[in-house]
């Protein structure tokens, strides 16, 4: 029993390994998509001002992009840096704590985001 | 399997900087490692910088202004530099863990980094002219 309580965590969870793999290759598609918008078609040298940032929002196919985007980055970030934990071989118990705070983390980070997408969607 | 010389763990965890005996294979998982910390830190950065347009056109407008500074355009092109290798590199990650392309891992992984650093130098010149 002693094994157990001490035993060291080596591997990835195959089913976080899979969603990494999946956000990692939806986020080169979108992020090509929001680059593009972000730096090619302002109405100033390319770069979005203030007025050109509310406008484009207003399409509703924007926010629900971006909203995609921020999960899967955040999604793809924090498994990602979970990855790297446990590359130390931490036990059971800090991960599962580490993975707690990670998840916590991402979830804050969703709902800013989210918020701030109605927040900019409201200004115009 | 060399580098198992250079396995880290909680209590050694200093060999991951030890930068001796190390195959190009390493050197890659190393680079996508580095690039996926950088982009971490600009991730929550530009997510924080975000919240200024939610404070109205003036400070938002005032925000663009500041970073048309050379510094804040240099860790501009050091993230656009972090997402090419990382983004790059990860294809190749994602390919090989499905067993497509193994045996050409090497080849594949010098062509993309020279894809990367073409695509750096077309960025690089593009913000310097532009």
């Amino acid at each position: 029993m002693a094994e157990m309580t001490s035993k060291q965590i080596t591997s990835e969870n195959s089913g976080l390994w899979l969603i990494k793999i999946i956000t990692g290759l939806l986020i080169i598609v979108i992020l090509a998509i929001h680059l593009v918008v972000n730096h090619m078609l302002g109405t100033e040298g390319g770069l979005l001002t203030y007025a050109d940032v509310v406008a484009y929002y207003q399409n509703p196919i924007i926010p629900i992009m971006e909203a995609a985007f921020l999960i899967c980055v955040v999604s793809h970030c924090l498994i990602g840096l979970r990855s790297i934990i446990i590359d130390l071989h931490p036990s059971q118990k800090v991960l599962t704590n580490i993975t707690w705070l990670l998840t916590a983390l991402g979830a804050v980070s969703i709902v800013y985001g989210i918020w701030l997408l109605f927040a900019i969607v409201a200004q115009g | 399997m060399s580098n198992l010389r250079n396995k880290p763990s909680s209590s050694n965890w200093f060999k991951w900087f030890d930068p001796r005996r190390r195959d190009v294979g390493t050197f890659a998982f190393i680079l996508n490692r580095l690039t996926a910390l950088g982009l971490t830190l600009y991730l929550f950065l530009h997510l924080i910088v975000l919240s200024q347009l939610s404070k109205g056109p003036e400070a938002y407008d005032a925000f663009l202004k500041l970073i048309a500074n050379p510094i804040y355009m240099l860790g501009e092109l050091l993230v656009i530099v972090a997402v090419l290798i990382h983004g790059l590199n990860g294809i190749r990650v994602g390919l090989t863990s499905f067993g497509i392309g193994v045996s050409t891992q090497k080849q594949f992984f010098y062509a993309l980094m020279v894809v990367a650093i073409i695509c750096s130098l077309f960025f690089a010149a593009r913000m310097v002219i532009g």
